[in-house]
């Protein structure tokens, strides 16, 4: 009997759950898109909503029509015409990474428009001030609030709504005809455009609706709340295999009472509990991804045209002319021989340490390269498994005393150990269910393993000191530039012979078709296999170095998970398959906010100094805030991951592409030489040199 | 028209946008936020009584000291996008120097916060490393971050080093105790640690059993194990443990069935280690479920939270690390920030409160140090100090402990949520705070 009370009482966080995860699935439905960024729009309702409800106190409809019928569909349309009209034919993975580049950039700016400041107690869609002001029954064992009727009875709409959109309306069909392929819908008469235009409203309106319903549940507005709920809510999605609606319903309920029902039967203070009930929906939705029947046979949604298209351009270091190769080389010694001397003598300890940090950072998004660009797995856990080779480092040093670099090679190992076992099952899954289920164990092991002082160290984060090598203390920065720039330039060399090598090779082979290179004896599940445990070994590398440099290893401080899809989006939009991307974004990523934050001070020091300008003049300046660096960081890093639809090979790459056929171009010309064509544009791999 | 209410203009200024926003949206191109003017230039009134400061000026070779300014610089967590905004720390401390400044300064030098950095995101050690190698300052103030990553820099560089003490780090060890930094009243957090006035509120509260709540990560668990730990160290409370939940998933927003366990064991008296969405969501559960509790809430002294869901906590407690701005008999600390912090256009509240008692300390350890004072002379002072009060603002610190430990005698100044506003609770001899013996086992209040 208390059983079923708990159930029940687990019912409305179910209902939330399934309003969340109906949206994720209604988008990838609907757009093929599996939208991350449904946080990012729903947050906006919500500000809007927030902002007029309650402090310009416009009646309850007419906030909730603009906030969740007129602001969320422009915004779908928005999105669609700007950027997801181009993707509609895209492979799973510029979606996704679409989508988090959206994730991170649309609350910033929602911050920039709207400001920063705390929104406390967010209004709820009902005719009260507090959800708790409105009870119904009254006195009852089981009591619901204004907030749970409304959400309850919203999901319910909805879920009916949309089997009857896709069971019985003609739009329903023809907007998964058009995710399906656009060009094969178009043959048919569809007016593609349209309907997908109308699909990311539909979707739009159901991420405004989910925003506005569920921020009554937290005690002030934040981004994070709503996208921590929205991860935990994707277990419903994948019960419902992404396509089923009613089932992603049920399993949005069932998720609820699973989680109310441990909460009232296992006991409270176990080591047991401690790790399952936080981690619950993480683990389910891990399991699913890995048990349910089906999901791993069914393909994804891909355009059956795409086969048409023709295969990407090979890498650029591949097909450059030799005396290119020999110019970049020596242009690149040059460079980082001036960086070097640059570091050494002129940075402050400041633009030092970030200089570090961001080549440390460039280390870790190495295991990337070989993970997601050679290995074509969008793996949202590196920072886990960096984490991982952190704490490894950490504990080894704490318990044993070995020299700190002795740790560090322990940290790899373990962390390409753990790699190697969640590689097993995770690397036979596809494009989105592979990312979803590294993200499951990223969740997985930040509520389970962080919390474990034999782990992390729990409350205080272990101390991990500076190594000495030979004559060399590495406390000073300096010499620790030196070790950082051995450590990335080690692991470069890996990840160059790991891309030119046997493994690499099968792994270009199975990006380009799996059957294909099936029939000539690659084991792809074992390529991939090695692959992602030697990417989890660089990441753990990175992780230990993080550790030194920080002077501990804080899974807080360096490894939340949201950072990990920060430097996915950031590596991905810079060129996943170039070394030179991953040096360069490791170094924007800690360079960039410092760098903006100067910018934007600067107009203000200028008042400062000249108090005689015209007031005009100076409110002007005064309105730029150094604190918009941070903000307008992310937003460029979002718009980066954007960019990833244009140039799916980086925009490093890209850019290098276009400045090498350039000057390719100009060479010809005065050279009177016609008979060389330019880089990528149809050049074999054996033009040219191979090294980065 | 001008708007002279921050509120209005805020509004006004938040209508803009939400126009914009709307107008730039239904022409599907692409949003260009206009930034919004901020407030003018401040004015600080001239000292109405003179407490000047020694004024003697005599060379001193030390980082950010000249003839005419001691420069410190701060970091405080301002746009880090996993939350946390302190930033009206910064004005606190700009506030007291103002009013030192306005007073004449010390030692013939003017009090600049030259430097107030954003701890942004996982930066707050290379922040801490701007201000030692660029900022050229004295020391280190406020320091209001959301993890404290930097605090070893502080420690190896020796720098006199001020903040809001909510991260472990500002805790030291016997061997290593951080005598550099300083808590806004002691540097020892002890998350773990057996808390007399928790079984005293109870028991004023007239409870016999309690319900114990945390988060399944170590800070909020290790302060559940400490919650529970003080009631049973204190039987004479009369109260016992009925229900305790150290594995909530953080973040959750659903107790209903912790409720109902604590509705079914008869729990009166509830206590968390959980933020502020938490203790809301719990609040409106007891409610719902018709549980009549009363809450000790340790991070709800919070005049905006009162607003919002006051009604929400009637009854309840709330603990606070100085004494509360609503005593009727203020003392002059008090009185002096309140006028100052409304010089500089600031908020009343925690963080300015953290930013001034930050500044204060620091004033008072240069007057201590004298005039021909170093970094390790301000530290060496602020350390002798047996009962730092900031004007009668704390409820007195003995820094000779405070880094390691706890004083055998603890003061806690505690406030009663009623009709919406805070009621300072008093302790013996009339004192706007308890304070009890650790060494005794006892609930007896004693005078400080």
């Amino acid at each position: 009997m208390q059983l079923l009370e708990y159930a029940i009482r687990g019912v409305p966080t179910g209902c939330v759950f399934a309003l969340l995860a109906v949206g994720l699935v209604l988008t990838y439905k609907t757009s093929g898109v599996f939208n991350l960024a449904f946080a990012g729009q729903a947050y906006v309702s919500a500000i809007v909503y927030y902002e007029l409800r309650k402090e310009l106190e416009w009646p309850l409809v007419a906030a909730g029509v603009v906030s969740i019928l007129i602001v969320a569909p422009l915004i779908g349309l928005l999105l669609e015409r700007v950027l997801f009209r181009y993707l509609r034919s895209a492979g799973s993975m510029a979606k996704l990474v679409t989508s988090l580049g959206l994730l991170i950039a649309i609350p910033e700016i929602a911050k920039l428009v709207f400001g920063s400041e705390t929104r406390k107690n967010p209004p709820p869609l009902w005719w009260v001030r507090r959800t708790d002001e409105w009870l119904w029954p009254e006195g009852a064992t089981f009591v619901l609030d204004a907030g749970q009727i409304a959400t309850m009875a919203s999901t319910l709409i909805v879920v009916v709504g949309l089997v009857v959109l896709f069971r019985f309306t003609n739009l329903g069909l023809r907007m998964r005809a058009v995710v399906e392929s656009p060009r094969l819908a178009e043959l048919s008469g569809v007016d593609s455009e349209r309907v997908s235009m109308a699909a990311w409203m539909l979707s739009s309106v159901l991420a405004g609706l989910a925003g506005v319903l569920v921020a009554p549940l937290f005690a002030s507005l934040n981004p994070f709340d709503l996208f921590t709920l929205l991860v935990a809510a994707l277990a419903a999605t994948v019960f419902g295999g992404l396509t089923s609606i009613p089932l992603t319903f049920l399993g949005g309920i069932l998720l609820g009472v699973l989680q109310a029902v441990l909460a009232g039967t296992l006991p409270t203070d176990s080591v047991l509990t401690n790790g399952l009930r936080p981690s619950l929906p993480f683990v389910v939705l891990f399991l699913l991804l890995l048990f349910r029947p089906g999901l791993r046979s069914t393909r994804e949604l891909a355009d059956p045209l795409a086969t048409v298209d023709a295969p990407p351009p090979p890498p650029v270091v591949r097909a450059r002319p030799p005396w290119v190769a020999t110019g970049a080389r020596a242009f690149g010694t040059v460079a980082a021989l001036i960086a070097f001397l640059v570091s050494w003598f002129v940075l402050d300890q400041y633009w030092l340490g970030l200089a570090i940090s961001g080549l440390i950072l460039s280390v870790t998004m190495m295991s990337l390269i070989v993970v997601v660009g050679m290995g074509g797995m969008l793996s949202l856990c590196q920072a886990a498994l960096a984490a991982i080779g952190a704490f490894a480092l950490a504990q080894v040093v704490q318990a044993t005393g070995v020299p700190v670099v002795v740790g560090l090679v322990a940290g790899v190992l373990i962390a390409a150990a753990v790699g190697a076992l969640l590689a097993v099952p995770v690397v036979r899954l596809d494009g989105v269910y592979l990312a979803l289920a590294t993200l499951a164990f990223a969740l997985m092991f930040q509520s389970i393993f962080v919390p474990l002082s034999w782990v992390s160290g729990g409350a205080v984060p272990i101390s991990v000191p500076r190594p000495v090598v030979g004559p060399l203390d590495l406390s000073d920065d300096r010499y620790f530039l030196v070790f950082v720039i051995v450590c990335a330039t080690a692991t470069a060399l890996v990840v160059i012979r790991l891309r030119e090598g046997t493994t690499g090779r099968f792994l270009q082979a199975l990006q380009t078709s799996d059957v294909a290179a099936a029939s000539i004896g690659i084991n792809g599940p074992r390529a991939r296999v090695v692959a992602f445990t030697i990417a989890a070994g660089i990441a753990g590398f990175g992780g230990g170095l993080t550790a030194i440099d920080l002077g501990q290893a804080s899974y807080e401080a360096s490894f939340p998970y949201l950072i990990g899809l920060v430097w996915v989006a950031l590596l991905v939009s810079a060129g996943a398959r170039s070394i030179q991307a991953a040096v360069m974004s490791g170094l924007f990523f800690f360079l960039f906010p410092a760098l903006l934050d100067k910018l934007f001070a600067l107009p203000g020091n200028w008042v400062e100094s000249n108090p005689d300008a015209p007031s005009w003049v100076a409110s002007i300046a005064n309105a730029v805030q150094p604190t918009w660096a941070q903000s307008v960081a992310f937003i460029l890093f979002g718009i980066g991951a954007i960019t990833y639809a244009k140039h799916p090979e980086g925009s490093i790459e890209a850019q290098t592409t276009a400045s090498i056929n350039a000057l390719v171009r100009r060479v010809e010309a005065r050279n009177g030489d016609r008979e060389q064509a330019p880089v990528g544009a149809g050049v074999g791999p054996g033009a040219g040199g191979s090294t980065p | 028209m001008t708007m002279t209410n921050p509120r209005q203009r805020r509004r006004c200024s938040r209508g803009i946008a939400a126009t914009v926003l709307l107008a730039t949206l239904a022409l599907v191109v692409s949003a260009c936020g206009n930034s919004e003017s901020s407030g003018g230039s401040t004015t600080i009134a001239a000292p109405t009584e003179s407490t000047a400061l020694d004024q003697t000026n005599v060379p001193v070779d030390q980082p950010g000291v000249t003839p005419t300014e001691i420069r410190v610089g701060g970091v405080a967590s301002v746009t880090n996008p996993l939350g946390g905004n302190y930033g009206e720390a910064f004005t606190g401390a700009k506030a007291y120097f103002e009013k030192i400044n306005s007073e004449g300064g010390i030692y013939g030098r003017q009090l600049q916060l030259v430097a107030e950095r954003d701890d942004k995101i996982a930066n707050n050690k290379a922040e801490v490393e701007a201000l030692l190698s660029q900022g050229d300052v004295f020391a280190v103030l406020p320091i209001a971050t959301l993890l404290f990553g930097g605090a070893d820099a502080l420690v190896e560089a020796g720098v006199p080093s001020f903040g809001w003490t909510i991260n472990p780090e500002w805790e030291g060890t016997p061997e290593q105790p951080k005598a550099n930094l300083f808590g806004q009243n002691g540097s020892f957090l002890c998350l773990g640690c057996v808390q007399p006035q928790v079984p005293w509120v109870a028991k004023q509260a007239g409870a016999t059993k309690a319900g114990v709540l945390g988060y399944a990560v170590p800070q909020s668990s290790q302060c559940a194990d400490g919650w529970e730990k003080s009631f049973q160290e204190f039987p004479e409370a009369g109260v016992e443990v009925a229900f305790k939940d150290s594995s909530l998933s953080y973040g959750t927003t659903d107790f209903s069935v912790q409720v109902s366990k604590m509705k079914d064991a008869g729990v009166d008296f509830v206590i968390t280690c959980i933020d502020t969405t938490g203790v809301v969501n719990l609040a409106k559960e007891l409610k719902k479920q018709g549980v009549e509790a009363v809450q000790f809430l340790p991070n709800a002294y919070d005049q905006e939270l009162l607003e919002e869901f006051g009604d929400l906590f009637e009854g309840s407690y709330a603990s606070v690390s100085f004494i509360p701005l609503e005593v009727s008999d203020k003392p002059q600390g008090m009185q002096d920030y309140l006028t100052w912090i409304e010089q500089v256009g600031g908020t009343p509240g925690e963080n300015s409160i953290v930013g001034w008692l930050n500044a204060a300390l620091l004033v008072e350890g240069l007057r201590q140090a004298g005039p021909e004072f170093t970094q390790q002379k301000v530290i060496d002072a602020i350390n002798a100090d047996t009962n730092w009060t900031a004007d009668g603002f704390l409820t007195g610190v003995d820094w000779t402990v405070a880094h390691t430990g706890q004083s055998p005698i603890t003061c806690t100044p505690i406030v009663k949520i009623e009709g919406s506003t805070f009621v300072p609770q008093t302790g013996k001899d009339d004192k706007p705070f308890v304070c009890f013996d650790r060494q005794t086992k006892s609930l007896d209040l004693v005078s400080q």
